[in-house]
Order: structure tokens, then C-alpha cells, then sequence
């Protein structure tokens, strides 16, 4: 049996969660959602462009709209950005669209025109939507018979409850995304890619006035028009989903508000995956790691580990463990430099490229706190009371176990 | 000052260079040279020991490389840092990259791999097999295959950076140690440091190289690679290679002579992948082109790929010129964007030509390159044979 008495139920958060996703980000003129971050010496020019708009903004049946129209959005213009030297990629997330964009600083301008005026301008073209649906739905049937998506879905589904917009993959499904028309995209274009939705930095050797003016100009004047989430309703945890594989998938979500430190929310994840993976004394995890999503309001520890079946219930109890320990006491001072040595590397090295930058910059911004914040002074005043307070500030997890269990033969 | 390529795109920050005082006693690194990135505080360091391996220890330094690598890799890893190793023609490699605080560790973790390797027979043997399977990952798959032929051919006296399966034989930890203490000299090391740090804390940092122990392996031996390569590997595809010594070309020409040959291909081979590249070692130059094609379309790739620089030089004109110039360019920006790959680029340039302003003069050049170096480059091309590569499809049973 999981041991549950480590992770209270999840319905005890709810009110919490209800402030956390319920509001917007705090981010109303269009100045405000624009920054330029002069960088020079660095070798080219990053713009990161976050749309506000994804599941929420579709229907069950349309899931995946949002990003089949980021794609058929940009689909014409590669052919121009490939001339220009320029590189783009498009991210679905769960509450927005992201536009990353990569040029020489001879070409940003105009690689950065073409993209915004695409984004913001051009009507939808049939090609390109029966070309991007075709590719999109590929994509995702492969996709849809990985484990590691699979577990994702399902945590997803149980943090979020089962109608809420977010419990579906942010990227659809294959058997919604085949049945999207030009129609559906174009009117998703009009009313949702809008400059209204939309925050932007540039990260690079530009001169600041002349960027400002430039992306500026396509932001100007458009009011911030908030998107509504409903709020989560998560189910009772732990959920336990059978799986066809020779391995269990687990998963442990823990959500924080706004005011946690999120970087030793992060030290927390990383510390706790380490004491979970593979070693002298584990040699039956096949893989563990955390990750931290920012979202407007707050955010989610998310700790995942890979057992053999049999020993599920010993290892989930272990997650629960190796999170709640950083709770109980606060780490020594040696240990404690040890540790965020590492960490500070490690995240460090996580920006080394100027679009990495651009979108770390552009998220923050989006979720209220602020491009300007800079996480190398949030690293520098890291101590070790922090992580306590956030380690403590962590709630109830949702827990997910996806695989074959063993016990129920 | 030095003002590297990359700065130049940016207008503003500059880089330096300095050569500390050579003398022997000193055991300093050769060349010392910093590109400042203020925008992050980290710092890619690029350590190269310019060293050819010695007549018949083909390998040497590579396997030194591997024998160092996880306790690099330990020590690197408590800063949160990353290294990589690399052996290329001219240079054994060292990179790590790491948050500028940590300059004066990152810098003592690389001195330590100058000296001379501690090693057990078991650690040898680990490091023998990791070579081994490097030189069969070589010729595993076509693509590997293709161009390990044409680099044998083009530049016989370049053997692979993972030795020889005689040379393997004859190291022993004995022989490792005086093998590597013939190789490294301090004046042979070659620092490049990109990101958040000043010259001068740089250059203190290597100012202390360890000493070379002197001493030197036994005796020179031949190194032998065996007469045939390996049997072709399985393809689906059919591969075609082409390799054009050119080493008496104008490197920026020639760069730019490779983009126009491979977006010409491209254009006119649209479902085959296509990939030429220009291969620059103290060696020499080289221009590889290799090709991949369905059965049904192979005979026509190979016709093509055959007359590409004839076709080409007919179609040539100043317009594509600069627009292959300008694509250049920018992918050696795009490239150089994280700090270690910057470090690389810059470091490459030295390693070969010895100068910290060549990797700036060569961006510069490729700016400059017009319609008629090319010409003159093409000319070069058409009028030698290439050395040529088959790789047959396999014959897949009817389903």
C-alpha cells in the first residue's frame, strides 16, 4: 500500500489554489509587458514572445488549437527566417504560447518584423494548416504512447481536476487536433494572438531605444486583457492508473503560492531528486529529477521517479521523505554552501544562452514578478532559512502512480 | 585588445589577450586570451595543449584525456559545472564552463590534467575500451563511414584521435606517464576564457602550469591503420562522398565556396540530405561533400554531386556570393552564442594558426569574399580530381 499519512489530501490546498489560479498576472500598460535587456559582448539577438492563451481558451473538443495556430501562424515565414540566418521555436505551455526567436544582430530587425507581423497580421493559410495539423497529429500520436507523457496527462488531470482547461495536454490530442479546421484556427488567430495577450523581451547586443521602438511598436496602446482560469480542483490523491509497462512511473506535485522564494523551491526539488536517484543505496531507481513551473499566482515542485513495480510503495513513500526533510529542520551552514555551490552552477549554466535569458526574463515578467528581478542576486541571497520557509511552505502534494501494480494480482 | 567576431556583430565589448612572460621557469600558458560576457556570471575555459601524439602512440593524448575525465568530471560537478573533452588535429582539449566565482577552481581542476596521468592497469583498461569504441563508433553508421574514408584519404598523415589498434597495444601505464610528459610543454597551452572575468585574474590563474617532468617515450614506432577500412556499414540509403584537397585555397573563400555547394545541392537534390563541409587542420584544407539518397534516386545524386562545381561556377553571381557570406557569418554567431562555444571557435583559430586575432580576422575576411575568389576557389576545385566514396543501399527483402 502507498503510504498515504505522507500526503494529506489535496483538497485541503483548494482554497488556496483558488486565489493562486483565479487572478491574472499583475501587468496591465503595454510598457510594462515590454523589456529590453542590453547585453554586450553576447553574440546575438534572443526575443522571447509569450501569448497569454492556450487550453483555457479551448474547448474540450478543440484541445491542441492554441498550438496548431502557433504553428500555422508562423509556418509561412520560415522559409524568410531560414534567408535571415534566424531561428525560431514555438512552445505550448499550459497558459501561454511561446515565440522564441534567435538572430544575428544585423538581422533581428527584420527577422523580428516577420514574426510579430505573422503573429499579429497575416490570416491563417490553408497550406500551412493542412501541412501543421498533418505534422502536429503525427507528433503527437508518438508522443501519446510514451510512458513519461502518459504520467504527465494524468498528473496533470489530478492537479487540475477532470473539467479543468489545464488537465489536457497543452500540445491536444491527436484525435482533436485531426478534426480542426482553417476555420477554427482563423478564428482563434483573430480573437486570442493578439498584442493584448501578449508580453515580449529582447535579450542582446541591441540598442535599447531602437529595440524598444521597434517591438514596440506592434504592442503599443493595447490594453493588458487578462485571461480568466477557472479554478483547479484537484482530485483526491494518491491515484493510482494502470499502465501497460515493466516499470512504475510516480509523481509528486506540490503546489506554492506567489510568495515562496522559487528558487529554494528549486534547491528543495533538486536536493530531493539527488536522494532519490540511482546510487550506491538505490541501485533500483531507474531515474528521478524535479522540475518547478512558474504560473501567475504561484507554482509546482514536481518530483518524478522511475521504480520497479514491486517496490512502488517503498519508493513513494521516499518521495514524501526526501521533500518533507528540508521541512523539518534547516540544513547546516556548511552543508547548506555545499549545496547551493552546486545549485547556483547549475542554474547558472541554465541561461548560458541568450534566448535561455529571454525566456526566463519573459516568464517572470508574465508571471508578475517582474523581468527585472535578476536571479543571480535571487541566488546570491539564498540562505538557509529560505529553504526552510519554502520547503515548510509547500503543500499537500497530488500523487500519481502510473504501472502495472503488482499487488492487485 | 583583441576584437573577436563576435564582438563586432555587437559593436561594443571587446576581448583581450596576453601572452605572459615565456621563460621556461616561468611554466606559464602560452597564449592567455579573454572575451568579456558580462551578461551572465559564468565562464566557459578552454584549455588546449597543442601536441601532435608521438610516432607510434597514436591516441596518447586522448587516452590521457579519458584516464582524467571522471575525476574532472566529479570535481567540476560541485560547482555545478560541466567539462567536456575533445582531441582534435591540432589540440588536446579541455573545456569547462562554471560560475565566474569559481575562476580560481575551475582553473586549478584544468592545471591538474597537465600533470603527468596516475593511473592503475584497470583504469587503463576502461579508458582502452572507451578509445576502442570510439574508433568503431567512427565507422558504425554511413555518415561516420563516409567521412572517415574521405579525412583518410584527404589527410593521410591524420590518423584518428582515438589511435590505432596497434598503438592501443603498446600503452601501459609506464608508458602513458612518459608519453604525456614528452607532449606537454607550458608554452604549448593555450588558454581562452569567455564570460564574466578580467584578463588579469585569467592570466594569475594559469601562470603556475606544472612543470613538465621531461623524460620521453622509448622509442618512435610506425604507426600502422589497417590497409582496407571496414566493410561498408548497412544504409538504407545510398551514400555518396567527395573529397577535394584544398589546401592551397583562401580559407574564407573556401567557406564560403562550401555554403554555395551545399545550398546548391540542396536546391537541386530536394530529398536527399546534403552536407558540405570545409575541413581546416594545421594538415591542411579540405572540402567534403557527402550525400545521402533513395535507391531510385541515387544515380542521379551521384551525376550531380559529380558536375556541383562546374553547375555551380556557371550559376554564380555576386548576389549569391554575398548572400553565402552573410549566412556564414551568422551561423558563426548563432554558433558562438553559449560562452564555451564561443571558446571553441576562438580557440580553434589558435590552436592552429597560433593567433588570437585569427578567428577575428577570418570573420572580417569572409565579409570581404567576392564573386571572384570564389571563382578562383571553383576554378582550383574543377581542375583536381576528387577522392570519391560509395556506400551501396542494402537490398531490403520485398515485404
Amino acid at each position: 500500500m502507498i503510504r498515504e499519512s505522507l500526503f494529506r489530501a489535496g483538497r485541503r490546498c483548494l482554497p488556496a489554489l483558488l486565489l493562486l489560479f483565479a487572478t491574472a498576472p499583475g501587468i496591465l500598460s503595454a510598457q510594462d509587458r515590454f523589456v529590453v535587456r542590453p547585453e554586450p559582448g553576447t553574440s546575438v539577438v534572443a526575443l522571447e514572445v509569450l501569448v497569454a492563451t492556450g487550453p483555457a481558451d479551448e474547448t474540450p473538443e478543440q484541445a491542441g488549437l492554441a498550438y496548431l495556430t502557433a504553428r500555422v501562424a508562423v509556418a509561412p515565414i520560415r522559409r524568410t527566417l531560414d534567408a535571415l540566418g534566424a531561428h525560431l521555436t514555438v512552445q505550448a505551455h499550459k497558459d501561454a504560447l511561446g515565440f522564441t526567436l534567435t538572430a544575428a544582430p544585423d538581422a533581428w530587425m527584420e527577422a523580428s518584423r516577420t514574426l510579430l507581423v505573422a503573429l499579429f497580421r497575416d490570416p491563417a493559410d490553408s497550406l500551412s494548416m493542412i501541412r501543421e495539423r498533418a505534422a502536429l497529429r503525427a507528433e503527437l500520436i508518438g508522443r501519446e504512447a510514451s510512458p513519461a507523457d502518459a504520467l504527465a496527462r494524468d498528473v496533470d488531470a489530478a492537479v487540475f481536476g477532470g473539467e479543468h482547461p489545464w488537465r489536457r495536454p497543452a500540445a491536444g490530442y491527436s484525435t482533436t487536433v485531426e478534426k480542426l479546421t482553417l476555420s477554427d484556427v482563423d478564428g482563434f488567430i483573430r480573437t486570442y494572438l493578439v498584442p493584448e495577450r501578449t508580453v515580449a523581451v529582447v535579450v542582446g547586443p541591441v540598442d535599447p531605444s531602437g529595440a524598444r521602438e521597434h517591438v514596440g511598436a506592434f504592442l503599443r496602446g493595447a490594453p493588458w486583457q487578462a485571461p480568466r482560469v477557472p479554478a483547479p480542483e484537484p482530485l483526491d490523491s494518491p491515484i493510482r492508473q494502470e499502465y501497460n509497462s515493466i516499470t512504475t512511473w510516480v509523481a509528486a506535485s506540490y503546489p506554492f503560492s506567489a510568495e515562496v522564494d522559487a528558487e529554494a523551491v528549486r534547491l528543495v526539488g533538486m536536493l530531493a531528486a539527488e536522494e532519490l536517484s540511482f546510487g550506491p543505496s538505490r541501485r533500483s531507481v531507474y531515474n528521478a529529477h524535479s522540475e518547478v513551473v512558474r504560473r501567475p499566482g504561484g507554482g509546482e515542485l514536481r518530483v518524478h521517479i522511475v521504480v520497479p513495480p514491486r517496490e512502488v510503495d517503498a519508493w513513494t513513500g521516499r518521495i514524501g521523505e526526501a521533500v518533507s526533510r528540508f521541512a523539518d529542520r534547516k540544513l547546516s551552514d556548511a552543508v547548506f554552501r555545499e549545496r547551493l555551490r552546486r545549485f547556483r552552477g547549475v542554474r547558472l549554466r541554465e541561461l548560458d544562452t541568450p534566448e535561455a535569458r529571454a525566456q526566463a526574463a519573459a516568464r517572470e515578467l508574465f508571471v508578475g514578478t517582474g523581468a527585472e528581478g535578476s536571479l543571480v542576486d535571487a541566488l546570491d541571497e539564498l540562505d538557509a532559512e529560505q529553504v526552510l520557509a519554502a520547503a515548510r511552505a509547500l503543500r499537500s502534494p497530488t500523487l500519481v502512480v502510473l504501472g502495472p501494480f503488482l499487488d492487485d494480482d | 585588445m583583441l576584437s573577436l567576431f563576435l564582438t563586432l556583430a555587437a559593436g561594443t565589448a571587446a576581448a583581450d589577450t596576453a601572452s605572459p612572460p615565456s621563460r621556461p621557469a616561468d611554466a606559464a600558458a602560452g597564449m592567455v586570451a579573454v572575451h568579456r560576457q558580462p551578461a551572465i556570471p559564468i565562464v566557459a575555459l578552454r584549455m588546449s595543449v597543442l601536441a601532435d601524439d608521438p610516432p607510434g602512440y597514436a591516441g596518447a593524448g586522448h587516452l590521457v584525456q579519458h584516464l582524467v575525465l571522471p575525476t574532472l568530471r566529479e570535481q567540476v560537478r560541485r560547482v555545478g559545472g560541466d567539462v567536456q573533452i575533445t582531441r582534435g588535429a591540432d589540440a588536446v582539449v579541455y573545456t569547462v564552463v562554471g560560475p565566474a566565482s569559481e575562476l580560481d577552481y575551475l582553473a586549478g581542476v584544468l592545471r591538474s590534467t597537465l600533470r603527468p596521468p596516475q593511473l592503475t592497469e584497470a583504469q587503463l583498461v576502461a579508458a582502452q575500451r572507451e578509445l576502442r569504441d570510439e574508433r568503431n563508433a567512427e565507422w558504425e553508421t554511413a555518415a561516420g563511414h563516409v567521412r572517415a574514408l574521405l579525412r583518410a584519404r584527404l589527410f593521410p598523415e591524420d590518423l584518428s584521435p582515438a589511435g590505432t589498434p596497434a598503438s592501443a597495444e603498446r600503452f601501459t601505464p609506464e608508458v602513458v606517464r612518459s608519453v604525456w610528459a614528452r607532449m606537454y610543454q607550458p608554452e604549448r597551452v593555450a588558454v581562452i576564457a569567455v564570460g564574466d572575468v578580467q584578463v588579469g585574474r585569467v592570466q594569475e590563474a594559469f601562470s603556475r602550469l606544472p612543470d613538465p617532468s621531461g623524460g620521453g617515450y622509448r622509442e618512435a614506432m610506425a604507426d600502422t591503420v589497417p590497409a582496407a577500412p571496414p566493410v561498408s556499414p548497412e544504409a538504407t540509403r545510398g551514400w555518396v562522398g567527395l573529397g577535394y584537397s584544398a589546401s592551397d585555397a583562401d580559407p574564407a573563400a573556401l567557406t564560403v565556396v562550401a555554403r554555395l555547394l551545399r545550398d546548391h545541392l540542396r536546391e537541386r537534390l530536394p530529398s536527399a540530405s546534403v552536407e558540405v563541409e570545409h575541413w581546416w587542420t594545421r594538415q591542411g584544407q579540405g572540402l567534403a561533400v557527402v550525400v545521402a539518397a533513395q535507391p531510385a534516386g541515387l544515380a542521379a545524386a551521384r551525376r550531380t554531386t559529380g558536375a556541383a562545381v562546374g553547375a555551380l561556377t556557371s550559376t554564380l553571381n555576386e548576389e549569391r556570393v554575398r548572400a553565402a557570406a552573410a549566412a556564414v557569418r551568422r551561423d558563426m554567431l548563432f554558433y558562438a552564442r553559449r560562452p564555451d562555444r564561443m571558446a571553441d571557435v576562438v580557440g580553434q583559430f589558435v590552436d592552429r594558426q597560433g593567433d588570437a586575432n585569427a578567428a577575428q580576422r577570418f570573420y572580417a575576411e569572409v565579409e570581404r569574399v567576392d564573386e571572384a575568389e570564389v571563382r578562383a576557389v571553383l576554378a582550383r576545385l574543377a581542375d583536381r580530381t576528387p577522392v570519391a566514396v560509395d556506400v551501396p543501399p542494402q537490398r531490403l527483402p520485398n515485404r
